[in-house]
């Protein structure tokens, strides 16, 4: 089931320098949605911004969801300037979530900055339905850009952190941190981040018969799988597709279906 | 038509998309998104770009195939009850054909949508370059005409704004047997990373949609409607029952939601709705009494 509504935003806070939590009360999405799936938001009422922006879930409740973004343009502008007790039309839950598997021994999350949005929810519900806490990969540019310790925390995950200089945890890259923990034939490892961060942890993984999922992040219209402008390309035969939609095919995909040389890295954000 | 409102090809998938959040059956009909006979890949992402208040897109026609779009996706729409306008594209005037009589002979179409002008394919070329069928007033009539004899379905004509005079080529589809015209497909644009200095979209340009063209687009059923005797299905920014009105008072016969409903995915029925609203608030009995009845 999915939902167009308006929801009611209860908080909007600063979670790191250009990154906010916005907590929205929406009931009928939080009943409905799973960790790794997405919601369209409507970031104005007039007709500029004019397509809504997709963001993964970060935390799901009864009572409603939090989103957790970077202020990188002009409609995360917007979202940011949403006050408490202001409405929010969001559109959700879409794509499909990560897949909560008990044959696994080992469940490792590898988040690239803002990539660790998926994943609050994805460690309570591994935890409440496996038992087994993840073991969590924060990567961040630096110590005050890490995001959701205290949440992972809260899951009783063990908490690995890298940043690009060293100003806490190790001065490594996420794939390298994966490699040290070494992963083995019965660990899934769970990535979001940018685009080269998932594939060397996807190369990581694969390296070690790990089972690798990624979580896509793209620019969509409408999140539905109508407007096909979210492609990615693919190296399975995706029901005979070659390029498949990040909205309704992901946005988490197994890494092995991804063709990540045919990604433009020149692209990313 | 059960109303005059349908979707654009290309903007509502193959309308089980968005069959969960309302009856797609309550459209006059449902557009689908431009099948050719084998399927397409498309173009290399990025092929989206928002701009303001409009979306540059350069898709390339990505789309499952005849085969496919038969097996699959016709089925919905026939359960659901729906009306469907099946948009064609191929690459030559017997591709169309083809296309055509076998959509008609499967009962998988209740009308044709001939795209002629895709702007993001590269299929057509003149001796100066690319070319859509669309920007040649000979070119539309020779797929018209063959398109014609292979259907006894009606069949609309898409054409493009990107031409100097829309007269010229409406009237061509028209001489051409064609039984309405669905005006306008995308302008042509593009947008540039100014800081990395290279364009946004892997196919450079592309096509925009979106209330950013939406003046453009009335202008042209304006046009047109003065000199066809075929309907005009009009198109191009409408988001809104009042969008929708403005084009039935400049000339066309049915209007078609695009690039709203993926913003709002039920915007189509909320037009529907909308003009069901206007006509009470004007006592207007019969909405084809104000079709091109703007007072100038």
């Amino acid at each position: 089931m999915r939902f167009i509504i308006d929801s009611e935003a209860v908080s909007n806070e600063l979670a790191a320098p250009e990154h906010m939590r916005l907590r929205l009360r929406v009931p009928e999405i939080g009943k409905a949605a799973k960790p790794g799936q997405f919601c369209m938001l409507r970031v104005a009422e007039g007709l500029y911004p004019f397509l809504r922006r997709p963001m993964s879930f970060e935390q799901i409740h009864d009572d409603g969801v939090s989103i957790l973004y970077k202020i990188e343009g002009e409609g995360t502008a917007l979202l940011a300037a949403i006050q408490p007790g202001q409405t929010c039309s969001i559109q959700g839950p879409l794509g499909n979530g990560f897949p909560i598997e008990d044959d696994f021994e080992r469940h490792i999350i590898v988040a690239g900055g803002i990539g660790v949005a998926p994943f609050p929810a994805l460690a309570h519900a591994l935890k409440q339905e496996t038992g087994r806490a993840p073991e969590v990969i924060i990567a961040a540019r630096t110590k005050k850009f890490i995001l959701c310790e205290n949440l992972f925390h809260e899951s009783g995950c063990a908490i690995h952190i890298a940043t690009d200089d060293g100003s806490a945890g190790e001065k490594a890259f996420a794939a390298d941190m994966l490699r040290r923990l070494a992963p083995d034939g019965k660990s899934r490892v769970y990535a979001c981040g940018p685009m080269i961060m998932m594939e060397t942890a996807a190369e990581a993984a694969a390296e070690t018969g790990a089972n690798c999922l990624v979580s896509l992040e793209a620019r969509m219209a409408c999140g539905d799988g109508a407007c096909l402008g979210c492609v990615v390309e693919s190296l399975s035969d995706h029901e005979g597709e070659k390029m498949v939609r990040v909205c309704v095919d992901g946005p988490v995909f197994d890494a092995s279906e991804i063709d990540w040389k045919a990604h433009n890295y020149q692209n990313d954000v | 038509m059960k109303n005059p409102v349908t979707v654009a090809s290309g903007t509502f998938g193959y309308g089980q998309e968005f069959g969960q959040y309302f009856d797609v059956s309550l459209l006059g009909a449902v557009t689908t998104k431009s099948i050719s006979l084998n399927p397409k890949a498309g173009n290399k992402p990025p092929r989206l770009v928002e701009t303001p208040a409009g979306i540059l897109n350069a898709i390339g026609l990505q789309n499952v195939g005849l085969d496919k779009f038969l097996s699959d996706k016709i089925p919905y729409l026939r359960e659901q009850g729906a009306i469907i306008i099946a948009n064609i594209y191929g690459h030559n005037p017997e591709e169309y054909a083809e296309l055509a009589g076998r959509l008609e002979a499967e009962g998988a179409a209740d009308a044709i949508e001939a795209n002629l002008s895709c702007p993001n394919v590269h299929d057509a070329k003149s001796a100066k370059g690319p070319v859509l069928a669309a920007q040649d007033p000979e070119a539309i009539m020779r797929y018209t005409q063959t398109i014609r004899q292979a259907t006894k379905l009606p069949v609309f004509v898409k054409l493009t704004p990107n031409v100097m005079n829309i007269q010229e080529y409406a009237l061509a589809a028209q001489e051409a047997g064609a039984d309405g015209v669905c005006l306008i497909n995308t302008l042509m644009g593009m947008a540039i990373d100014p800081e990395k200095r290279t364009p946004l979209l892997s196919n450079t340009v592309g096509g925009l949609s979106g209330p950013a063209i939406r003046p453009v687009a009335l202008k042209m059923v304006w046009d047109a409607a003065r000199v066809l005797k075929i309907p005009i299905i009009g198109t191009g920014g409408i988001c809104s029952a009042m969008d929708a009105m403005e084009f039935i008072l400049a000339g066309a016969t049915a209007v078609s939601v695009g690039s709203m409903s993926f913003r709002q995915p039920d915007a189509a029925l909320l037009v529907v709705k909308g003009l069901e609203d206007y006509c009470k608030r004007h006592e207007i009995s019969d909405i084809n009494e104000l079709i091109g009845s703007i007072k100038t």
